[in-house]
């Protein structure tokens, strides 16, 4: 679905990530796999380090150290925010929302919205979309859209399909009305006859955690994981991404009468070096403009993995230059969803860390 | 032929491969390795392939006609 939105812009990123680094080393004796089968598969998706949170530490901290330090470094004014968005797919509690709670925790006036969003890799793009949307009415100025993923507690560290890639991390995205004449092109799609491809199977209304939940069983290809842990259908997820997502942004570019060669970077989501080498290949760009260091460097942190790239590899620079980004996310839901957008002049693109 | 004989030699880490060679007697035989194999039916042979169809089809040869059979 094609959707297009005028007048707003993004003025500022910050990507909150957890100090813990854990090595790809520190964890490979957990494996059931050779130490040269287990190198080849670090080099081949380019895994190395990642960031954890400390046990105990939830989606709503991250946030709430975030905006705190843009309140503290008066870069944001508590009064000026009329929106709260929440994409998470580990909320603090079932109930109630996680958004609610950081508007508390935060202190922020009463006459505003908040709004949970359960989506995952393509979270960033959801996000987006939903604040344009809210920025559309007269009385939101300023929507602050936060993205947060705490999924290192929910994989099984015996799981080599998952472990070494899963990392913790959140992000502020500040996205408001703008006097500029600016135009944004998305595209959303959907298939949830694929939902159960990236899944947790227990600890929801359909399979509540038990002890038998707990069970660690080995797998097929060797990997141990319980019903309490993610699982993730690799080889379906490989060409699911390989066949809907190139056609989805050429189709973008199209539609934005944008030259492939015109965008700066191509900013997509992180899932391993492997698999964003071919998508840049087969969409015919080439991999500096593809970056795809941030699974090695930090981990992929689902929805958040988009914010953490432009932090990483744009950082300050934004702040002073300009840049046409296309952005795409894709994964659980099955959602794929990506943007073309003008960006830059930003009052801060950062990484923190708690 | 030639070429994907070379191809699946080069993916399996050995010399040379034959039709009758059994996928899981390889050592270099792990989910990488079948994701390097789905990898290559995408790009040079326009097919999605799952790892339970490289599984299924055993050998060498069944590989073979796997990415042909369009």
């Amino acid at each position: 679905m094609d959707l297009k939105f005028k007048n707003s812009k993004i003025t500022g990123i910050l990507t909150i990530l957890p100090k813990r680094e854990v090595l790809f080393e520190d964890e490979m004796e957990n494996y059931n796999f050779s130490i040269q089968k287990s190198l080849k598969l670090k080099s081949a998706m380019g895994y190395n380090k990642k960031r954890i949170v400390e046990e105990g530490t939830t989606s709503s901290d991250l946030c709430v150290f975030g905006i705190n330090y843009l309140f503290e470094n008066e870069i944001l004014k508590k009064q000026d925010i009329d929106a709260l968005i929440l994409v998470t797919q580990t909320p603090d509690y079932i109930m109630p929302p996680t958004s609610n709670i950081i508007q508390g925790k935060l202190g922020l006036k009463h006459d505003m919205i908040c709004l949970d969003i359960n989506q995952g890799c393509a979270g960033y793009i959801i996000g987006l979309n939903q604040a344009f949307m809210l920025l559309e009415q007269e009385s939101i100025n300023k929507v602050i859209l936060l993205n947060a993923d705490v999924l290192s507690p929910k994989v099984s560290k015996k799981d080599r399909n998952s472990n070494p890639l899963i990392g913790d991390a959140a992000s502020i995205t500040i996205v408001e009305k703008s006097t500029e004449e600016t135009k944004v092109f998305s595209n959303v799609k959907m298939n949830g006859e694929g939902a159960m491809a990236l899944q947790i199977p227990a600890g929801g209304s359909r399979l509540p955690s038990s002890p038998e939940t707990a069970i660690m069983k080995e797998d097929a290809s060797g990997n141990f994981r319980s019903k309490d842990n993610l699982v993730m259908k690799g080889d379906a997820v490989f060409n699911f991404v390989q066949t809907e997502v190139p056609p989805m942004i050429d189709s973008l570019l199209n539609k934005s009468e944008t030259n492939k060669d015109d965008v700066d970077y191509y900013m997509f989501h992180q899932p391993n070096k492997f698999m964003l080498n071919k998508l840049a290949d087969k969409i015919g760009v080439s991999r500096e403009r593809m970056p795809s260091n941030i699974v090695g460097k930090y981990g992929n942190s689902s929805g958040v993995s988009i914010p953490t790239t432009i932090s990483d590899n744009i950082g300050n620079k934004a702040l002073n230059n300009k840049y046409k980004l296309c952005l795409s996310g894709f994964g659980a839901g099955l959602t794929w969803a990506s943007m073309i957008i003008d960006f830059g002049h930003l009052n801060f693109c950062e990484i923190i860390e708690y | 032929m030639e070429n994907f004989l070379e191809q699946m030699a080069e993916l399996f880490e050995v010399d040379s491969v034959n039709l009758n060679d059994e996928i899981i007697s390889f050592d270099a035989w792990d989910s990488l390795t079948g994701l390097s194999i789905i990898a290559l039916a995408d790009d040079e042979y326009d097919i999605s392939v799952s790892i339970d169809n490289i599984l299924n089809s055993k050998t060498i040869g069944g590989l073979y006609e796997l990415f042909n059979q369009k």
